[in-house]
């Protein structure tokens, strides 16, 4: 499946509920979705999208919080899900979309391509619910039941990549944040 | 009031509910009374730039979160506090346990603590060291108010001449 395609299935299932995408082709891909106030990407600080996700879902424990994740970033911030764990915010949905490799700087294979099972760490990190799809219908599922019921979730997606050029997101960072706080402050 | 003390109720003041660390033994001080105290939430972290984040997300979700560390850790947080605190204008008061001044023991810690303020100038981001805790009051009420009226993170460095040194174990 296509990272766009487990987005648009995603989106069609949020209302005000805040989705916050890696740096990279995540921020581009759900920047093309459709932009939206409770949307906040991310540019830089890489590994860290699951942290700032966290804090959304601590300060924020109404909403259902989705944090769509990389292979490449999340294997440099793996203590990250063990702090997941022990704060354990139902409302936290951690998506990672996995194309095993860093896409963004040549294609080069990370380490879940030589077998480094990312949803078997968020496993023994202590998160325990925990899904792992390769189809639409199977993300969709993982999704509805991560929705359905209190997490903290980790959705292993396995995706390819197309190849095709991206639009870079006409955003500015600060603007961003701005909007993106005042969906929560009003 | 000891200046631990002082930074409670200037973080309660300020409506600074949320604290994220990676813990050292000066700033436990602080931590161990948010910890026992129900109006605050202390989050630990494995590592100093993901309790940058964390903080980072809780600002961004409406909330007010400071920031623990010792200064050894402080360079593990340089490129959150550049791309993200900085980048988005995320203000977060840091709280910095200064090691490697005044009777320091171990040497490893002397090269890692003395350019913080100089990498802080850097990265335009203020910073102050309170040295008296008849001043605590003063510096750390007005680095929280500075950083939510700039929306910039500030830094406070303790070092050893407020809260002393820690001394070799063995």
């Amino acid at each position: 499946m296509l990272r766009r395609e487990g987005i648009a299935a995603l989106v069609r299932r949020v209302d005000n509920e805040p989705i916050i995408a890696n740096l990279g082709p995540a921020t581009f891909d759900l920047y093309a979705s459709g932009d939206r106030d409770a949307n906040l990407y991310t540019w830089g600080a890489m590994g860290l999208v699951s942290s700032i996700a966290l804090g959304v879902a601590m300060a924020a424990p109404d909403r259902k919080v989705f944090v769509m994740d990389g292979d490449g970033s999340l294997l440099m911030n793996l203590g990250s899900l063990a702090t997941i764990a022990r704060q354990a915010p139902p409302n936290l949905v951690h998506i990672v979309w996995d194309n095993q490799m860093w896409y963004e700087t040549g294609g080069q294979p990370t380490h879940t391509s030589t077998g480094t099972d990312l949803g078997g760490v968020a496993l023994a990190s202590g998160i325990r619910n925990v899904a792992r799809a390769s189809t639409v219908e199977a993300f969709e599922e993982a999704l509805d039941q991560a929705i359905r019921e209190p997490g903290p979730w980790f959705i292993h997606v396995d995706i390819e990549e197309t190849g095709e050029p991206r639009q870079r997101p006409k955003v500015v960072v600060e603007e961003n944040l701005v909007k993106f706080r005042r969906t929560f402050t009003g | 009031m000891h200046w631990s003390d002082v930074v409670v109720e200037s973080l309660r003041e300020h409506e600074v509910w949320h604290a994220t660390y990676v813990p050292d033994a000066i700033n436990w001080q602080v931590l161990s009374k948010l910890e026992a105290d129900s109006a605050f939430t202390v989050i630990p972290a494995s590592r100093e730039e993901e309790a940058v984040g964390i903080a980072a997300g809780i600002y961004a979700a409406g909330g007010r979160a400071a920031m623990f560390m010792q200064s050894s850790g402080f360079g593990n947080t340089i490129n959150a506090l550049a791309q993200l605190l900085t980048g988005y204008r995320i203000p977060v008061p840091l709280f910095i346990g200064m090691r490697g001044g005044l009777s320091e023991f171990n040497e490893v810690q002397v090269p890692s603590a003395r350019p913080i303020p100089a990498i802080l100038d850097t990265l335009h981001i203020q910073h102050y060291a309170p040295e008296r805790e008849d001043e605590v009051q003063k510096y750390v009420d007005g680095a929280i108010e500075l950083a939510y009226a700039s929306r910039m993170p500030v830094a406070i460095l303790w070092y050893a001449q407020l809260v002393g040194a820690k001394r070799a174990t063995s």
